[in-house]
């Protein structure tokens, strides 16, 4: 009697199991001219710049193409993070969806075979010319996935750099002027030091210290390095300057109170709030603090770019990418294009973003418009100097233990760069065989 | 147990045994305070949710997690609730905890009727492997769940995740009831199988209604330990539509930036079921944590 009951049930859970695969297994499309839906995911909160400006973008797409059902889902960054390979491997992806830029992430699905190769249509629509040659770096990646050239496969929609923010208020009260130079930089927080402020906030735990150490770097340093560094061109001394020099500037900061110590166990929220709440000075980090900051932020600030730095840490944002099982290539296309419209564009500067292809007098707001103006000069300049953790995998942790270690005051300038140069030189040689 | 507590010196009033708990002494206070004391250690995370919950992000940067709101801050249940559309999570939450629960007891007690009362031959390797396979990391298992998911047809379908967890489950379900059937008095059964009754009707004449706390406090445990699965879910169930709340949850973290008010109002919404499940539960719960011991 027993074993009856068993098969029914057996028998049942075969079934429902076959009817879904019946339900799934529907519609298979070609380029999808003719496609009627167009799936898009991306991850950016509907309040940000980008939410707001894609909100916009999809509006202007179903205006433009009456009879197309748009199916926008906003997804988790981790789910995407995570699964990204797993789910456009699968017939449930998205037609068109925002991924990360960098060859851990969009390198390596594209030369998995998983992206669209978009080169024909950046040609076509004129992409490349909106698009600076520091912003295509990240757009465009070799067979082996390495970014910098070969074909595109994702677009740029805004921009990211570090530069330093400052406390307005702090500086009239402590009569700082807007340092110019990274001389009168130290000067300025020589100041603050005087009059007991400990000038810069940092967080040891997470990305900004590394971000601090690479822009000092940068400060020594030239396209070729960056190059090398980045794109494996030539190998890379990390015993000799511009490493040497950021290494041992960065331990002289500690040294001289600029950087507090206890700093080393602190995360970038943490960096972030002592900005914001008005006790630290200044901060080194990234143009995805601004629109936060505009929100939250009660007393006089202002940004201004590194000084006396031509190269900056910082790329394009995260691409917009065309899985190779989108079932609307030719709907996505058009999407991609229209958000690189100058209506779109500026939406994303007005906000508080940082957008590509704008033109500056668009922007309304004075901080705004600085920041965008900061960026197309940086862009301009092919400054664009990418982030310290991109050359090799896992190397983010490396960089973090690494400048933990130089805050704290445990290693010396020579020992982090003998801990950092070694998984450097093992990532690097994995990747390009040499 | 509770009697060799009681203090037997010659100061005891009476002779009846402290069972009048107002006489039992200072120790007992001394007990009282540090359980009080342990239960509001306890308490402080939720604490720090519930105020962190209803401050503005603004206020939250400017004060730290310590400060008092300035304001009755309710915007961020407000966009929780509705950017995730948390009916719609919950609805998918309890569905699949609630069939994992459900299915993972009856495979469980199916299971251990063999292993424990059967007697199939190399139980004990059976009960092992069963282990085994409960211990075994999920991230282990998530690229050839996932390609067989995807080849049947079920990736991104929440009955994929529902037979996952119901197989995770049923082996902790299977390894526990099987221990437990194995000691499980031969003469009930053999008294059963004189009075003419099949296997079927030992199951659930005798055996279930004998389990029946045990199965139930299992049943709880599976609805929570799924309730909280993350990765499986997260990798499993990629549509909004079919997203559980802990995936809906990690939604509100982004790439660089993390919105805490947000995130503990989101934490403080997903945690009201589980709260409510474990209110209307408890009893049965704690029923089924003291049946074996009265034996």
């Amino acid at each position: 009697m027993g074993r009856i009951r068993r098969l029914v049930a057996a028998v049942a859970l075969a079934a429902t199991a076959t009817t879904t695969i019946a339900a799934c297994g529907g519609d298979e499309g070609g380029d999808g001219s003719d496609a009627k839906t167009l799936k898009l995911w991306h991850y950016e909160s509907a309040n940000s710049a980008m939410g707001v400006a894609w909100d916009r973008a999809i509006q202007i797409f179903k205006d433009e193409h009456p009879g197309v059902e748009v199916q926008f889902e906003r997804k988790a960054f981790e789910q995407i993070q995570q699964n990204a390979g797993m789910i456009i491997n699968s017939s449930e992806g998205p037609d068109i969806m925002e991924y990360n830029k960098g060859n851990a992430t969009a390198g390596l699905l594209s030369s998995q075979g998983l992206l669209t190769d978009l080169t024909d249509e950046a040609e076509k629509r004129g992409w490349g010319d909106k698009l600076s040659p520091s912003l295509q770096t990240t757009a465009r990646y070799d067979d082996k996935g390495v970014m910098g050239s070969g074909n595109w496969y994702g677009v740029p929609n805004y921009g990211e750099f570090v530069m330093v923010y400052y406390n307005k208020d702090l500086f009239d009260k402590y009569g700082v002027t807007v340092p110019t130079t990274l001389d009168e930089m130290t000067r300025a927080m020589d100041t603050f030091v005087s009059k007991g402020v400990t000038p810069l906030a940092e967080a040891g735990a997470e990305y900004p210290a590394g971000q601090l150490f690479y822009q000092l770097a940068l400060s020594k340093a030239d396209r070729a390095f960056v190059d090398d560094y980045q794109l494996y061109k030539n190998p890379v001394d990390f015993k000799a300057d511009p490493l040497k020099y950021g290494a041992e500037t960065f331990a002289d900061w500690v040294r001289k109170g600029y950087v507090a110590k206890d700093a080393a166990s602190l995360k970038a929220e943490d960096m972030g709030t002592a900005f914001i709440s008005g006790k630290a000075p200044m901060i080194v980090s990234g143009s995805w603090w601004y629109g936060r900051f505009k929100d939250e932020i009660r007393f006089n600030w202002d940004s201004f770019l590194f000084p006396g730095n031509k190269l900056h840490a910082g790329s394009s944002g995260n691409l917009w990418v065309v899985p190779a099982n989108s079932k609307a290539k030719s709907l996505a296309y058009d999407f991609i294009d229209i958000t690189l419209r100058p209506e779109v564009q500026a939406l994303i500067g007005n906000n508080g973003g940082v957008p590509v292809a704008a033109d500056a007098s668009q922007i309304s707001d004075p901080k705004d418009k600085k920041l965008i103006e900061n960026f197309n000069t940086v862009s301009q300049q092919d400054g664009l100097a990418f982030y310290p953790d991109w050359p090799v995998p896992g190397y983010y942790d490396v960089l973090v233990s690494g400048f933990q270690g130089l805050i704290n005051g445990s290693r010396t300038p020579d020992q982090v760069l003998d801990a950092i140069a070694k998984p450097y030189a093992d990532g690097v040689k994995e990747i390009t065989g040499k | 147990m509770a009697v060799t507590l009681t203090p037997a010196g010659s100061t005891a009033r009476r002779p009846r045994p402290a069972r009048d708990r107002h006489h039992r002494g200072v120790s007992r206070w001394v007990v009282l305070a540090l359980v009080t004391l342990g239960a509001l250690v306890m308490l402080v995370p939720f604490a720090f949710m519930l105020l962190n919950a209803f401050k503005s992000p603004g206020d939250y940067s400017t004060g730290g997690p310590l400060s008092w709101p300035s304001e009755f801050y309710t915007k961020g249940l407000r966009t929780y609730w509705s950017e995730v559309d948390f009916p719609l999570k919950l609805w998918n939450s309890t569905l699949i905890a609630g069939s994992v629960a459900v299915l993972g007891v009856v495979v469980s007690l199916l299971n251990a009727y063999a292993l424990g009362i059967g007697r199939v031959r190399g139980r004990l390797w059976i009960v092992g492997l069963f282990l085994l396979a409960n211990m075994l990391p999920q991230e282990a298992l998530i690229y050839p769940l996932y390609d067989a998911a995807k080849q049947v047809g079920l990736y991104n379908t929440r009955l994929a995740v529902i037979i996952i967890f119901t197989v995770i489950q049923s082996a902790f379900g299977t390894y526990l009831l099987a221990s437990v059937l194995s000691t499980f008095p031969r003469s009930l059964l053999e008294a059963a199988a004189l009075d003419g009754a099949s296997r079927w009707t030992v199951l659930w004449r005798v055996v279930f209604p004998n389990l029946r706390p045990t199965l139930a406090v299992l049943l709880i445990f599976f609805f929570i330990w799924t309730w909280n699965e993350f990765l499986i879910p997260l990798v499993m169930l990629i549509d909004n539509s079919t997203q559980t709340i802990p995936v809906a949850l990690a939604s509100l973290q982004g790439d660089r930036l993390m919105d805490a008010p947000t995130t503990n109002a989101g934490s403080l919404i997903s945690l009201v079921p589980a709260i409510l499940f474990f209110l209307i539960f408890q009893r049965t719960l704690a029923r089924g944590i003291t049946a074996g011991a009265e034996k």
